[in-house]
This record gives structure tokens, C-alpha cells and sequence, in this order.
């Protein structure tokens, strides 16, 4: 009768799930309903458990899609209850999703693009490059790495720095970025810190550049307004929602001081 | 066929079921679920005279069974809902009901002259714990539940519902001055105020320090509060705190109230509010009741 898009919450099944470094882990589902329809920098919404504890859903960046297959992969950290169960599911287990939601990354063609990634951020960015024709990947994490095979079969050249030097270059992402200028657009996920140096690397050379950012959420459709975060309105700031105003934003709208 | 209608003061419901402000939007993100017609009623996100930002985030933290916020009233204003939100929700067969905060009970009363009749009812929010002026101030003392209840019922064209905050050191005498000021129904719970701190940084998670908790670990709190107001007014009331499943919604029934309404778990699952609705038909039909109505406080001793 009212003339609204549809979204979903589906029961998908669990395909596979294991570790990829520390507590890392990748997780593949199958959901063909939402991976016909995902787009690079989209999340699903995910609930582990059936029980009242944990309560809510965890946001979890898609980071391939396998569309042939009807499947999708999320990376995440188990670092929490809802992660740590989750970490423990097996294959033919189920999984509750809601997705895709949020606003994905816009994807351009004929563009020379690079994505910098740091730590976690590195997972939507891959579905990101990997649907981009012409892209170079930063990738920056504390110690251990992961991903970086698959980084390397869908990007240009792969440059990887880890804090620790046990692979790669010594310090931060950032530090590697080389020659930013040649670039027409940057893609940006990962820590705080790190966008905001990106986004001013950006801003100085003039390359445009696009950030997802990360807040805590409830609904994670839009309804209860807990994912704020500040974005530039013409002139003004205004508390946006990470979830469905966001997750991705052109860098000169965010402010990373708040 | 079990009658599932309720008269809340004059608003007619289709059935019991309602979703609680500030978990429901204006309700266009839910209605990518379902059909909203399906709902008994919906409570709008709580309205201000002027926009408010909100609170800095975190707004949010989980806790055990529950999560507590801080939104801090985030909404576009009062002026901006009857004119960009309203239109869509009276695309749909439901009751809508607006919740409203101010700073000021002059502020309450032209809002509500504002809204006039535009809305089925309006529901006075002076429990929200998360800013200073969204009227917890008023929803703590008797003498001033009493007044400010008095004053927005004069400029209020349709029922009035006062949400009340369990807050308080004895949630009777609040609930007997909120009917003596003319409120029309009363609302029971809003948050109770919590606080969580990250042991890894010694912060407060939320930006704002304390905040509103709910979710299922609520629900004992607020099933004795419904049930203690129930004993001593004779208004009709909308339960709430911590419900999410058709077993819920029926124990708040059972404690006294008209009507429920479902909030943190709709974040949970979008579809709540429609299967509680479900399980309290099969309830019903189950136990032989013809309407929903019998089912009020009807707990044994």
C-alpha cells in the first residue's frame, strides 16, 4: 500500500569460520537475498546469540561478496561476548542478519584509486579495491597481518607497514603513503588518528577522499540515534547517524575532533 | 474471534501493541519491515519546541541484559515533524502519538497547541534522565507532576498520556498526581538511570556520564511499578520496560496495564512488536479469553 523500499533480516547459514591471525577471524555466510544487493563499505547487522545477553546486534563491515555463490565474508575482531560467540560458530550453524545496510563506498571507474587501511579497517576496503580497476592498497596494522594475498590479486601494488617492523615497513600506514598526489581518489578505514592524517594528506594535495568511520550502535537502521557523529552541513555541524547517513563520508564533511 | 481492541482515554487502539518513543523514529525505518497498519499505535521520537543536536557520543553502552543511552533528545523539532514526519505516518492505519519535552511548562503548553489535533494523543515526557531541561525535573515531585499535567491538559485537544519516570522513591503517589492533574492515561517506564565505566581507560563509557537503561534487564522494575500504579489509579495505562516477547507483554497485562508498548527490542528485532502481537492472540485464544481486556490485572492472589 505505502510506497517504501524493503529491508532485510534474514536466518543465513554459516559456510565457514575460522581464524586468520590472533583473534581475528573471517566468517562466510550464505545469504543470496543480501548479497545480490551489498555494495563495498556496506554492513550487516548481526546477532550471535538467541538469548536476552548479549542484548544487541554487532555492525560488521562486509568485506567480499561472492555473488555467484549467494555468499558474503565479514573480518572481525573477538573482542567482546557477541564477537567471542561468534568466533565459535561452525559451518551449518546459523547466523541472524539484518543488511545490507548503510551507504557504501562510491565507486568510480577510470580513476586512479588507493585504499589505506589500518588494523580492522583493512576488511571493507578489499571488497572496496577489489571492485575498483584501478587501485593501490596501504595497509598498516599493529603486528600480525592478514589479507594481504588477497589485497595483492585485486590491487596494483600493495604497500604494508606494520608498527612492530615484523613485516613490511616500521610505523604507520601513513608513513608509507608515497607520491598521494597521483592519485585521484583515497579511500580510507581504520583508527581514528590514521583518517584524519589521510584526510589531511588528502586535503594537502588536493586528492578527494572518502572515510568510514566507526560508531557505537543500537538499531543500526536509522531509528534510535545512538551512532552520532559530527558532520558539516553547508556551513554548520551537525550530529549525523554513522549508520544509515554514513557509514562512509566524504573527508571534508567529518570532523575527527569531536 | 478475540477482540484485541483498546480504548486508551479515548484513543482507539486495534490491538494492544505499541512501539516506545525514541525506539521508533518518526517510523519510516521500520515500515521497510512491515506494514505499520499492523500496529496498535506508535510513539514518536520525543519532540522539542526548537531542534536539539543531542547529547556527544558514545550515546550508547551494553550492559548486562539491557544498554543503557544517552541520546539526549536528537530530534528535528516539533514544527518539522507536523510537517515532514506526520504526512507519512498518517499514510498508515495506526494511532500516533506524540512524544513531547521542554524546558519550560510554557514551552509543554505550545507545543501541544501546536500539535493540536493533528496527533491521536500526545504523551508528556518529564522522565527523560538525559538533559537537564528534558523534564525530569518535573517528573520527580508530586506537587509539580500535578501542575505541569494541569497546564498542558488545558491546551490539549486530544488525550494526554504522562509518561512517568521510575526514578522515584514511591511511583504511587507520582501516578496519583498525574490523574488528579487530569492526565487521561499514564506511561510506565521510562529508563532508570544508570551508569557504566570502561576499566581499561577509567572513563565513563558514555560521553554524557549516565544514562537511561533498558531492555530486558529492567522489566522485574517496571512489572511492580505498573502493578503499584495500577492499585491506586483507575486512568488506563501503557506498560513498558523491558519487553520482548508475547510472555512479557502478557505479565505487564496481568500487572495492570491497557496496553503495551515495545522499545530496545525492536533494535533487537525489527519484527517484535508484530510477534508479541501474535502471542498474545494465541495467549488469549489458548486460555479462553474473548477480549483483551479481561486480561487486565487479572492476577490471582
Amino acid at each position: 500500500m505505502v510506497g517504501v523500499e524493503k529491508a532485510v533480516r534474514s536466518i543465513c547459514k554459516v559456510v565457514e569460520n575460522k581464524g586468520l591471525t590472533q583473534n581475528i577471524y573471517e566468517i562466510v555466510i550464505e545469504c543470496p537475498e543480501i548479497a545480490e544487493v551489498a555494495k563495498p563499505g556496506q554492513f550487516l547487522h548481526i546477532k550471535t546469540n538467541k538469548g536476552l545477553d548479549p542484548l544487541l546486534r554487532r555492525p560488521i563491515s562486509i568485506s567480499r561478496v561472492y555473488r555467484d555463490k549467494g555468499c558474503m565474508s565479514m573480518i572481525y575482531q573477538a573482542i567482546g561476548r557477541g564477537t567471542k560467540e561468534m568466533s565459535d560458530l561452525r559451518p551449518g550453524e546459523e547466523i541472524d542478519v539484518m543488511g545490507p545496510l548503510g551507504n557504501g563506498f562510491p565507486v568510480f571507474h577510470g580513476k586512479k584509486c588507493a585504499v589505506a587501511g589500518g588494523g580492522m579497517g583493512v576488511a571493507p576496503l578489499l571488497e572496496l579495491a577489489s571492485s575498483i580497476d584501478s587501485c593501490d592498497a596501504y595497509l598498516g596494522f599493529k603486528s600480525s597481518t592478514f589479507k594481504l594475498a588477497d589485497f595483492k590479486s585485486v590491487c596494483n601494488e600493495l604497500f604494508v607497514a606494520t608498527e612492530d617492523g615484523s613485516a613490511g615497513s616500521k610505523g604507520y600506514v601513513t608513513d608509507i603513503i608515497k607520491g598521494i598526489a597521483k592519485y585521484d581518489i583515497v579511500y580510507t578505514c581504520g583508527p581514528k588518528l590514521m583518517m584524519k592524517k589521510v584526510k589531511e594528506l588528502c586535503e594537502s594535495n588536493l586528492v578527494q577522499c572518502y572515510v568510514s568511520i566507526e560508531e557505537r550502535m543500537g538499531c543500526g537502521i536509522g531509528a534510535c540515534l545512538v551512532c552520532a557523529c559530527r558532520i558539516k552541513e553547508g556551513d554548520a555541524w551537525h550530529y549525523k547517524k554513522a549508520c544509515t547517513d554514513g557509514p562512509v563520508f566524504e573527508a571534508g564533511e567529518v570532523d575527527f575532533n569531536d | 474471534m478475540t477482540d484485541m481492541r483498546v480504548d486508551l482515554a479515548g484513543i482507539k487502539l486495534k490491538n494492544p501493541v505499541i512501539t516506545a518513543s525514541g525506539t521508533f523514529g518518526f517510523g519510516r525505518e521500520y515500515a521497510k519491515f512491515y506494514d505499520l497498519s499492523k500496529l496498535g499505535g506508535i510513539v514518536v521520537k520525543g519532540l522539542t519546541l526548537e531542534p536539539r543536536e543531542g547529547n556527544k557520543p558514545p550515546r550508547i553502552a551494553e550492559t548486562p541484559a539491557g544498554m543503557l543511552n544517552s541520546v539526549g533528545l536528537q530530534n528535528p523539532g516539533v514544527k518539522y515533524f507536523i510537517e515532514k514526519e506526520l504526512p507519512f505516518l498518517r499514510r498508515y492505519d495506526v494511532a500516533v502519538i506524540a512524544n513531547i519535552a521542554g524546558n519550560t511548562v510554557e514551552e509543554y503548553c505550545e507545543m501541544a497547541e501546536l500539535l493540536g489535533s493533528l496527533v491521536d494523543g500526545i504523551e508528556l515526557n518529564i522522565s527523560c534522565p538525559n538533559v537537564k531541561e528534558g523534564g525530569v525535573a518535573f517528573g520527580t515531585k508530586c506537587d509539580s507532576v500535578h501542575n505541569i499535567t494541569k497546564s498542558v491538559k488545558d491546551h490539549c485537544k486530544v488525550p494526554l498520556i504522562v509518561k512517568l519516570s521510575p526514578n522515584v522513591t514511591d511511583i504511587k503517589e507520582i501516578a496519583v498526581a498525574a490523574e488528579e492533574g487530569g492526565a487521561d492515561a499514564i506511561s510506565l517506564i521510562n529508563t532508570l538511570l544508570g551508569m557504566a565505566i570502561d576499566i581499561n581507560t577509567r572513563k565513563p563509557v558514555l560521553a554524557n556520564t549516565v544514562g537511561g537503561l533498558s531492555g530486558p534487564a529492567v522489566k522485574p522494575v517496571a512489572v511492580r511499578m505498573i502493578w503499584q500504579a495500577a492499585q491506586v489509579v483507575s486512568i488506563p495505562i501503557i506498560g513498558m520496560g523491558g519487553i520482548s516477547c508475547f510472555q512479557d507483554a502478557v505479565e505487564f497485562i496481568l500487572a495492570g496495564a491497557d496496553a503495551v508498548a515495545i522499545g530496545t527490542a525492536n533494535f533487537v528485532n525489527p519484527y517484535a512488536p508484530l510477534e508479541i502481537l501474535e502471542g498474545i492472540k494465541d495467549y488469549l485464544i489458548k486460555n479462553k479469553f474473548d477480549n483483551i481486556n479481561e486480561l487486565k490485572g487479572n492476577i490471582k492472589k
